[in-house]
Formats: structure tokens, sequence, C-alpha cells
């Protein structure tokens, strides 16, 4: 299915880029990156848009709306009225999803506002289709406040089989989810939550084996606290990581109960705050070089630079440390840079280095999953099971430090993520269709098979035209 | 005055004694470091409510000399929650309060708590409820009739705490720059 694995558009990754480009990545990477925004601008111009709606039915006339439209559809709303679980056989609601944002945290945008967010959604639509087979709709919605945005949410809700939220700021976007996930009885999934922390656990994992470590006597440090890694940290207490073993640091330091802006915490980011309580056993205090000081695992999700975690940094850690440098488009600190200073397994956020934790590896598979099972939510045992599912998959392949996760051309590994997160939703009771293993297996393979043969026949047809060169955009003299 | 003491039943509810122990008592002029800095964090904490409560520049040295002066007032109490174990003879928390006359009201004295602030590892266990019961008594041993809490209005975490242990609004406060 996917040959074209380049950067998943939904979160500003470069594109693949050639081993020469690594040297002086700082620059070059800058440069490449304009150099696609360009094409992207042509492109987007040319193609006007990125997803589309396309008939499911065959209509051989106009006599045919009489079934698939007024009288005999009548009908079809009867039943539902009647049963409103009918919904999900008798439309498209049991695989189609929302991508809600509103726009308040655009890729490393910031607060860009949902009309200027839709680019994204749609790109992000794309990869739902294209990897998952899932039918996404982009809606940016205005929005001002958290509650208006749920009220916003919960009023579209009966037209979907799921809520893709997206792109929404820390901290208000965990409340967002926490309420809505609460509120509706479809699952509802944050991606840069959920998505970035499954991803990360299960590189994760892999990692600890490598260097015969396990998650109950690891001490990690987490650098940056926004929407990832306060999910990654809750999953690591959730897989029995010890909560003193483990400390935040943000930009003000190491997060700890008595640190001065904990009251503000409390008021404005009481998630941030119950973490603040629980970690940092024996009361660290000072920056990131005082918390990695023996630690085994770094999981930097912060600011892309790449001096941000310096070589004595990594020095000062444990033997054989681990270290996650997540930041998009820059890494905390280079991989070779790292390595050099003694990293024994190193993962980043892009596709050029080896060991990408890349959300693209998650959603795709965690939607399929839920909506084959009908799954009522995504509570954090559905998170786990994928990301050690996905973890799984790169161990059965072999690991190496340079091999701790499945690569994005490692397209077979999506609907066994599919069919365990719907074995989870079945063990776990909240699944509206119990499934065997292998019937999920089955389904998720041919909806993402479908869905990718869709996607090349409409190219085959010229129904999609082939990709032109930005050159010859660029000379027609468009906006 | 120990938490680990029995003195009684709260309104409502069963006899608390804290999960956390802590060792409470009246505050000495030793103590005005120690409690300097949570006077301040709680000063801080009110700031985020409102911007008419925010904290002076020189909100340092005033709180030294606030607290100096109320441990000599007989009118006022200022209680210092220690911890125990590895906190011991650390202060973690504490009480501030004054008895004020009412000349036109009955009862004549209300015991007016100004300041509680506890550690955040010390929350949550019914600590800040035993401060407020201590508090209470020893307003009431200085002739007040009648305990008053002083916060701000957008505190929703104050408002229920106090409402929970039968505490009601009897006066705004309103307030306009000028």
């Amino acid at each position: 299915m996917a040959e074209s694995t380049a950067a998943p558009v939904d979160d500003g990754r470069p594109a693949r880029r050639g081993a020469r480009a690594r040297r002086s990545a700082g620059t070059r990477g800058e440069g490449q990156t304009k150099a696609l925004g360009r094409r992207a601008v042509a492109l987007s111009g040319f193609y006007q848009g990125k997803v589309e709606t396309v008939p499911k039915v065959p209509v051989r006339s106009l006599r045919d709306f009489a079934l698939w439209y007024t009288p005999g559809v009548a009908e079809v709303s009867r039943r539902i009225q009647a049963d409103p679980e009918l919904a999900f056989d008798l439309t498209g609601r049991w695989n189609t999803i929302a991508i809600v944002t509103d726009g308040s945290r655009v890729l490393g945008l910031g607060d860009i506002g949902p009309q200027a967010a839709l680019p994204v959604m749609e790109g992000k639509a794309l990869l739902f289709k294209w990897l998952g087979g899932v039918d996404a709709v982009p809606l940016p919605v205005s929005a001002k406040t958290p509650d208006e945005f749920v009220r916003v949410v919960e009023s579209l809700a009966p037209a979907f089989g799921g809520i893709n939220l997206e792109d929404i700021a820390s901290p208000k976007c965990f409340g967002i989810l926490e309420t809505l996930q609460q509120r509706l009885t479809i699952p509802v999934w944050h991606d840069d939550q959920l998505g970035t922390a499954a991803a990360t656990i299960a590189g994760l994992l892999n990692a600890l084996t490598l260097t015969h470590r396990s998650v109950a006597t690891t001490r990690t440090v987490l650098l940056g606290a926004g929407a990832a890694n306060l999910v990654t940290a809750r999953l690591l207490l959730a897989l029995g990581h010890d909560p003193t073993r483990l400390t935040l640091v943000d930009q003000h330091g190491i997060l700890d109960a008595e640190r001065d802006d904990v009251d503000e915490l409390m008021l404005r980011n009481p998630w941030k705050y119950r973490l603040a309580l629980r970690t940092n056993g024996g009361g660290r205090q000072g920056d990131l070089a005082a918390a990695l000081v023996g630690a085994d695992v770094l999981l930097a999700a912060s600011t892309p630079n790449p001096n941000t975690v310096r070589p004595e940094h990594i020095r000062a850690m444990a033997r054989d440390p681990i270290v996650f440098a997540l930041a998009n488009p820059v890494p905390e600190i280079w991989p070779e840079v790292a390595r050099e200073a003694g990293a024994a397994i190193v993962a980043t956020g892009r596709s050029d280095f080896p060991n990408q934790v890349n959300n693209s590896l998650i959603f795709p598979a965690v939607f399929r999953g839920v909506l084959d099972a009908r799954a009522r939510a995504i509570p954090d045992e559905i998170v786990i099971a994928a990301a050690k599912e996905l973890a799984r998959h790169a161990a059965d392949k072999g690991l190496s430090p340079a091999h701790i996760l499945p690569t994005m051309e490692e397209v077979e590994v999506f609907p066994h993520l599919a069919a365990a997160v719907g074995d989870a939703a079945v063990a776990l009771g909240i699944a509206g269709r119990r499934r065997t293993h292998d019937e999920f297996l089955e389904r998720a393979r041919a909806i993402m098979g479908r869905s990718a043969r869709l996607v090349r026949a409409l190219a085959r047809a010229r129904l999609t035209p082939a990709m032109p060169s930005v050159k010859s955009l660029e000379g027609r003299n468009e906006p | 005055m120990s938490a680990s003491s029995e003195t009684g039943a709260s309104p409502g509810g069963p006899s608390e004694t804290p999960a956390i122990p802590i060792h409470l008592r009246p505050a000495r002029a030793a103590d005005v470091p120690a409690l300097v800095p949570l006077l301040l964090r709680l000063k801080r904490l009110n700031e985020e409510f409102d911007p008419l409560l925010k904290v002076r520049e020189d909100a340092e040295s005033q709180a030294k000399s606030v607290l100096a002066a109320q441990l000599d007032d007989p009118k006022s109490v200022v209680l210092a929650a220690e911890g125990v174990g590895a906190d011991k003879d650390k202060v973690v928390g504490f009480v501030r309060a004054v008895v004020r006359e009412r000349p036109f009201y009955t009862p004549e004295y209300e015991g007016v708590i100004t300041d509680i602030y506890l550690l955040p590892l010390y929350r949550r266990h019914g600590v800040g409820e035993y401060l407020l019961k201590e508090a209470s008594n020893a307003l009431k041993a200085k002739g007040a009739g009648v305990v008053v809490a002083e916060f701000p209005a957008q505190n929703e975490i104050a408002i229920r705490f106090y409402a929970k242990r039968g505490f009601r609004p009897i006066q705004l406060l309103h307030a306009r720059p000028l």
C-alpha cells in the first residue's frame, strides 16, 4: 500500500533526505523545508484540496436516487430513529471520523486559527484514508473557549464514528479530550497527546529490551512537558514505571512539588501539577543537566534546537543511555553527536535517521481498530496495546540500535496493529462488535488495501491528474 | 498542638486525623525566614485570580515585617505546621489569622483567617482541615464568636473548601481600579 512514505504531512517533518544532508542538516534542512513549502503551495493551487467526497454506490440513472434518496431513504431514517445503533450499519458512520481543530497550535506555527489550519487537516485526512482506510472529514472550527469547543464537537458527534482532535494548544487539549471522552460514546483521540506518546512508548520498550533494562527499574527523564510528554509519563506510570524514578524537565527546570510555579500549575495545568507531586523522588532540583545525572533514558519532546541537549549531558547519564530527541524538524541533539557522547540508542522524529518515532505509525491503525470494533472509547489500555504491538513487530524483524521501530515502509504492520486494538477493545468490554483476531486482521487488510487501490485507480484513470512539475505551475502565473 | 492528638469532629464529618502527620504549633520569631516564602507563594497564587491582587515588588520585606509584628500581637494567630520524618523541623505550611472587632454586629469579635497555605505534598490529606480547626479554636480562645475566611473571589478551590466546612458568604468585597 504506502509506496510513498515520505514525511507525514501532519507534523511538519521534512521529506526524506539523503545521508549526505545530515552533516550540515541545520542550514540544509532550512533550505529543504523552504523548497518543499514552495512546492506545496504550487501543488495546493493546482489540486485545490487533497480529499473530496466520492460516491460509494452505483448511480445508473437518476432513478436510483429513489433508493439513495427520497422516497426510499425515509425508511432507512425510520429504522435508525427506532434503533440509533443502526446508523453504524445503514450509513457511512461506521467508517467516518471528524478531524477537529481550533487551530490553536498548528505544527510549529502556533495559534494560526482554524482557517489556516485547514490544509493541515486535509493532509491528515489524506493520511487517514491512505494508511487506515478511514473516511476523515477535516473540520477546523471557530470555538474560542474549551467549553465552546466541547459543545461544538458534541453536536457534531451524530455524524461520526470517531473524533480525532488535532493541533489544540496544551494544556487546554487535556481538559477538552477528557471531557469529550466522558461525554461521547464514540472514541475520541488527540493525536498530539496519544499518537506521539504511543509511538514513543513502542520505541522505548524495544530500546529497554536491547539495553537489558526493565520499565520498573529505569530512571527516565522527560524533557518538555507538553501534550505528548505528559501522556508519555502517564503511560509509563501505567506500565509500572516507578514515579519516583521519573523526572520531568521543562523550560523552568526540573518539575518538582516545591517548585515556585507549582500553585499556578494547580490552577492552569492540573495534569502537569499531578505529575509534579508524584514524580522526581528525592527532590532533585535544577536544570536538565542535574536531572540527567545517572539517568537511563532521556525522552525529549521540546523545542527544535540541536543544542538543547549537550554531549556532556549524555556523558553524565548511566551506561548505554537511551536518547529520544523528538523535536521537529530539528532534534534536541543530532543523533551522531548523541552517539559520540555515548548514547547506545538514539531515536528522532525524522525519517532520514534510523528509529523514527512517528505518530503516523499509530493513528491510522488505531482508528481502523476502534472503528471495526465499534469501540465506545479509547482508554489508555488501548493506547498501550497499540504501542506494544508496534514494538513487537519491530522485535520480530530483529532489534538493533538502528531498528527499534518499524518504518513507514513496513505497511504490513498496520492491519496487525488494528487487530491488536480491536482485540483490546473486545477484552475491555467496550466493543460494540466483538470480532475474532483474524476477523479484525482480515477486515483491516481489506479496507486498508481497498483504500490504496482506490487512490491508484483514480490516478490510472487520470481522475487524479498526474503531479505536475512546480516549474510548469509557477510559469502559469496563478496565485 | 499535634495532629495526632484528637481534637474533635469537623462540622458534618467524622473526626479527622491527617494521614500525613504534621506538627502544628504557634509560630516563633525564628520561623519568619521559613514563613516568608510560604506567605509569598500564597500571595502569588492569589495574583493568579485577579489583577487587583498583583503582588508588590517589596512583598518580601513586607512579609517579613508583617509576620514579625503579628507574632507579637495578642490579637493575632500564626500557626506553623512542621513536617515529620525527613521534613522534621521544616515548616511545610502555616495559617495566619487576626481577631477584629465588629462594632455594630454580634458576635462582637470575628476571627479572620487571612492565609492558609500548605506545600503541595501536604494537601488533600486532611491537613488543611486540621489547620482550619486549630486556627478556629485559637481564635475562639481569643474571644472570636465567628470565624471568617478571606480569599480571592475567583478562587473556586477555596470556595469549595470552606463551603464543605459550613462557611457561607456574608459580605462581598467589590472593587474597581481608580
